[in-house]
């Protein structure tokens, strides 16, 4: 078994760049990092702070050849660009990570122990402060029930060796689980949420499957209203490379109005999840960057759901796969009942 | 900087405009037109002044603003001009007006031309394409005030005849024996008997002399860039040569933070600057 | 000095409430411990403990204002199509003789109290006052930012504590500065004592005075009249008190900021260093929205149908690429290289030059809530470090 800095001095020998992690970001959490060079390799980190999806700078770095290291869930990233001939396949060298036994959430960390604490966290245990705690409580939700713990596609592997995750995440789960808790359907968005406010434990996925279709308007309003339209969801997202053209923005035609009120911000977030059928890979970072804790992933979980139910499909875990929403096919059986 | 004027924009409520309308639309090129707007209120059109050189917020509510270079005479009492090229949304919007169109306008804005001290000198102009837009405001301005004023010589060019704008005005200008006019184009074309050649290179074979004399340039950027050349081969020094700036604009009162050039902002400290100022900012040419 | 009780903070903002907006910390539901200022209503919960995600600059500048209202006189359609594409005849503008449009102010802003602020975030006020409220008539003034400012108070939790992120101690009085506060509350014991630094921090405590001491409340001796709801003379909820005031955080401070502009300059050309600082930002945008000091803002028209319609200015972000993206293509600061390069001078040296104050009060929000882990103290100590040896890219 190799260690990461010497995985990716070596894949340094075939690339301009590799995409890792050093750890100087407050109290030794990881912070995404390039490396040009082997020394500078010299202070590449692999822990269970390596939130981040480094996929996201793939599309801007196509003029030059890249190393990426990828946690299963990021490689599923880096896949469905390639499906959708963002990047090419020979310029890019993935450091699939496997077993890693899920990343931890730094900032509920940061929450309840200040920010900057000294965090120690490696794929099977959790320090903070020096002192060890549950690892397990301060897992990010999306890793809880991970299905993609192993690469999609590698040309180097790191294992991790991590512990193994339990708990649930996919609103499929959630549903059948709450149908047994008794919970009625008659909540308030308000109660709905100080219910979730009162027991952090619980996943606001589990609530919001409880809400009838007004409670959850309800919600959603009361969400949107604090967006700052920042597009911080956008710029983290490996998908949404349109950039500057991205219709958020434009002017001409002017699809979303500028303004920042509940409504609009609802109007860009449901364009956002459209633009995303299919080609969302569920990692996070649209809600790990935003600001103001809108829980982005409610929605976008939601249709990955259904995207799965309907075609069969998850972004990213199939090469060869032809996403479903990127697919016209006149001849084919979709229009065989014309 | 060059002279600070900030009558005319509300100095109490600086973003918000005043309801003009179109009296006029000329066109110029394929691409360009010049809309000639008065205030709706009559008293406010009657104090309304400016300098040469200072900029105004043409818009159409609902569409947007953008930020034009003054194109007429500081001393016309009907009105004032703005010259456009269709370019983006807003321009486009702008090139629908017609005569009787309600518009939205915040002028003056920026600094303009330091004409007081340039009092005795020769001027030279130098302009291309819509970049004559300024300089026409400024050579109304001076012929305005000739005597104050040496010799004056105008370089003008465009890409095509067709391309050239002020037709009128160029009739006047060639026909006053006070003015040395040359207007040019970039290569030879059948409808056109006038000076072939572009603007720089005709500025060196005129050869204005740069003793006591200030030369102005204001076009596209790569001629500005030749023509600054031309100028500092010909003896121009640095504080001889001005020129104007366009940037991004939105507030056009130095809050917005786009347009600046280092410490300086286009639309406040500008569009002016002379070359020295120039030089002395980061990235500024 | 005067003493609060921590338990009659609610019912000092409710008095407050009755004659102005409060606005004050607390954490949002379903955010996954976000706190923010929010508007304060009767038993709503405060989080005075936890730093606020975004700064209070929402209560001069908001995200989205109105700058005023306008709409077409009878007669056809009104405006351009402001959809971009053109309409039947003429982009639809008509040409009727006599039609005009009408410009209507933006409703007046109500008074506000900010309860909760910190040291950085007053402070953030005044920096911001030297731009858009320009007594000097050299610049401009802001009538709308003019007005917010007057009508808000401030209400400042001092800060006793602080976390790694904080830099405030890097510029002259850290947390102790008192500019832009108006009331200053400092923790002590069971309470706060309270140092009113305007008249407006006066008036506050003055508001203390009367209690309503209402059923069920703790208050002491003078019971309130049951029809007026006016309290026996002489109860307030600010009491003398003889404590002292605590000792303040001292924060993480930058070395070497003296001079920072000739040093900003020695390395403004210096593209690959920019490169460098800036090769894991994402262009999110957070530390610009975050910022208590970041004030650029877009100006953009709203249509209401194709009669009527709004001037909105929001706020901007100078690390977007579109925002000095010219019609033409052209782009001044093309990269995002170019744009932090930007963002830090402005902080650091053009605005200290122009407005005399640096754009940046140390509140640390820029760093704890990146995406990435970019850290704004470090590119500040690089760029001292390179300055001092320029041509020496460093080996990043």
């Amino acid at each position: 078994m190799s260690d990461i800095v010497s995985i990716i001095q070596r894949v340094l020998g075939d690339v301009d760049l590799v995409l890792g992690w050093t750890a100087t970001g407050a109290g030794g959490v990881a912070a995404p990092a390039r490396f040009q060079t082997a020394a500078e390799a010299e202070r590449a980190v692999f822990n269970a702070t390596c939130v981040h999806n480094l996929a996201v700078h793939l599309p801007r770095l196509k003029d030059q050849t890249v190393g990426i290291v990828a946690k299963g869930c990021d490689s599923r990233s880096v896949a469905q660009l390639i499906q959708e001939r963002e990047i090419d396949r020979d310029r890019v060298k993935v450091i699939g990570v496997r077993g890693l036994g899920g990343s931890i959430d730094v900032r509920k960390i940061w929450r309840f122990h200040g920010y900057g604490v000294p965090v120690d966290a490696r794929t099977d245990s959790l320090f903070i402060d020096g002192k060890e705690v549950d690892r397990q409580e301060f897992l990010r939700q999306k890793c809880l029930g991970c299905r993609d713990m192993d690469p999609v596609i590698y040309d180097e592997l790191f294992e991790a060796s991590g512990s193994s995750i339990t708990g649930i995440a996919d609103a499929a789960t959630v549903e059948t689980a709450l149908s047994e808790t008794g919970l009625g359907t008659s909540l308030t968005a308000a109660e709905a949420m100080s219910a979730a406010g009162e027991d952090e434990s619980r996943p606001l996925g589990e609530l919001f499957a409880k809400m009838n279709s007004a409670e959850r308007r309800l919600f959603w309003r009361e969400q949107y209203s604090r967006c700052i339209r920042c597009y911080a969801c956008r710029e983290a997202c490996p998908m949404c490379f349109c950039r500057d053209v991205c219709i958020m923005q434009t002017t001409d035609p002017h699809w979303t109005g500028a303004g920042v009120d509940a409504g609009e911000a609802e109007m860009m977030q449901l364009i956002r999840v459209n633009h995303l059928a299919g080609r969302c890979t569920g990692c996070g970072e649209c809600e790990r960057a935003c600001p103001v804790g809108i829980p982005l992933m409610l929605l976008m979980n939601k249709q990955n759901q259904v995207i799965e139910e309907l075609f069969g499909y998850r972004a990213g875990t199939d090469l060869e796969a032809r996403p479903p929403l990127l697919t016209f096919d006149i001849k084919g059986d979709s229009r065989s009942e014309k | 900087m060059t002279t600070v004027v900030q009558a005319g924009v509300k100095a109490t409520d600086p973003l918000r405009p005043e309801p003009a309308k179109v009296i006029e639309v000329i066109a110029e090129t394929a691409n360009i037109k010049t809309f000639h707007i008065a205030f709706d209120e009559p008293s406010l059109m009657e104090a309304f002044t400016f300098l040469p050189g200072q900029i105004g917020q043409l818009g159409i509510l609902g569409a947007g603003e953008s930020t034009f270079a003054i194109s007429s005479a500081p001393s016309g009492r009907d009105g004032i001009e703005f010259s456009v090229m269709k370019t983006g949304v807003v321009t486009s919007a702008i090139h629908e007006l017609r005569a009787g169109d309600p518009v939205a306008v915040r002028a003056p804005l920026g600094c303009a031309f330091p004409t007081d001290d340039w009092r005795g000198k020769n001027i030279v102009l130098v302009g291309g394409g819509i970049g004559m837009a300024p300089l026409r405001s400024l050579l109304f301005y001076l012929l305005d005030n000739r005597g104050d004023y040496g010799d004056l010589t105008l370089v003008y060019g465009a890409r095509t005849p067709e391309d050239l704008c002020y037709a009128d005005n160029r009739r006047d200008w060639e026909e006053r024996p006070d003015l040395d006019f040359t207007a040019t184009i970039d290569t030879v074309c059948s409808t056109w008997d006038g000076c072939v050649g572009l603007v720089p290179s005709v500025v060196e074979e005129k050869a204005p002399s740069p003793d006591n004399s200030v030369a102005v340039t204001c076009g596209p950027p790569i001629m500005i860039r030749y023509a600054l050349e031309s100028l500092e081969k010909m003896g121009f020094r640095e504080e001889q040569v001005y020129t104007t700036l366009e940037r991004r604009m939105k507030c056009g009162i130095g809050l917005c933070g786009r347009c600046n050039l280092g410490p300086k902002y286009v639309c406040t400290d500008g569009p002016v600057f002379s070359l020295t100022e120039l030089r002395a900012l980061p990235n500024g040419l | 000095m005067k003493f609060l009780a921590g338990e009659n903070i609610p019912e000092l903002l409710e008095k407050l409430s009755l004659l102005s907006e409060v606005w004050a910390p607390r954490e949002l539901r379903g955010s996954g411990g976000t706190v923010m200022f929010e508007r304060w209503r009767s038993g709503d919960p405060l989080d005075l403990e936890h730093f606020a995600s975004l700064s209070a600059k929402d209560m001069v500048l908001p995200r989205t204002e109105k700058l005023f209202g306008f709409s077409y006189a009878f007669g056809g359609a009104a405006v351009g199509n402001p959809f971009g594409a053109p309409a039947e005849s003429a982009g639809g503008i008509p040409a009727t003789a006599g039609e005009s449009i009408r410009i209507t102010a933006a409703e007046p802003a109500g008074n506000v109290v900010l309860f909760g602020a910190r040291a950085c975030d007053a402070k953030a006020l005044t920096v911001l006052d030297a731009l858009f409220d320009q007594t000097d008539g050299k610049g401009y003034n802001d009538p709308q930012y003019r007005a917010r400012r007057a009508g808000l108070t401030v209400i400042t939790l001092a800060c006793v504590t602080s976390d790694p992120a904080c830099f405030c101690s890097s510029f002259e009085n850290g947390t102790a500065e008192k500019a832009g506060s108006d009331l200053i509350l400092y923790p002590v014991d069971g309470g706060f004592l309270a140092e009113a630094v305007t008249p407006k921090g006066e008036t506050v405590i003055e508001s203390g005075v009367n209690s309503r001491n209402k059923v069920g409340s703790a208050r002491g001796p003078g019971d309130s009249d049951p029809e007026t709801g006016e309290a026996a003379s002489g109860l307030t909820l600010f009491e003398e008190s003889a404590l002292e005031t605590p000792v303040l955080a001292v924060t993480a401070k930058v070395e070497g900021l003296e001079g920072l502009r000739q040093k900003l300059a020695a390395i403004f050309d210096d593209l690959e260093f920019w490169q460098a600082e800036t090769e894991k930002c994402i262009s999110c945008g957070y530390c610009t929205y975050a910022c208590p000091t970041c004030h650029c803002f877009n100006i953009h028209d709203e249509m209401r149908g194709d009669r009527e319609g709004v001037r909105l200015r929001s706020w901007d972000a100078c690390m977007f690429h579109l925002y000095t993206q010219e019609t033409s293509g052209h782009n001044p600061r093309p990269t995002l290289a170019h744009r932090y390069r930007n963002r830090i001078n402005h902080k650091f040296s053009y605005y200290p030059e122009n407005q005399g104050e640096i754009l940046c009060t140390g509140c640390g929000r820029c760093i704890r809530g990146c995406p990435v882990g970019l850290d704004i103290r470090d590119v500040l100590r690089q760029a001292v470090e390179c300055s001092a040896s320029p041509g020496e890219g460093g080996d990043r």
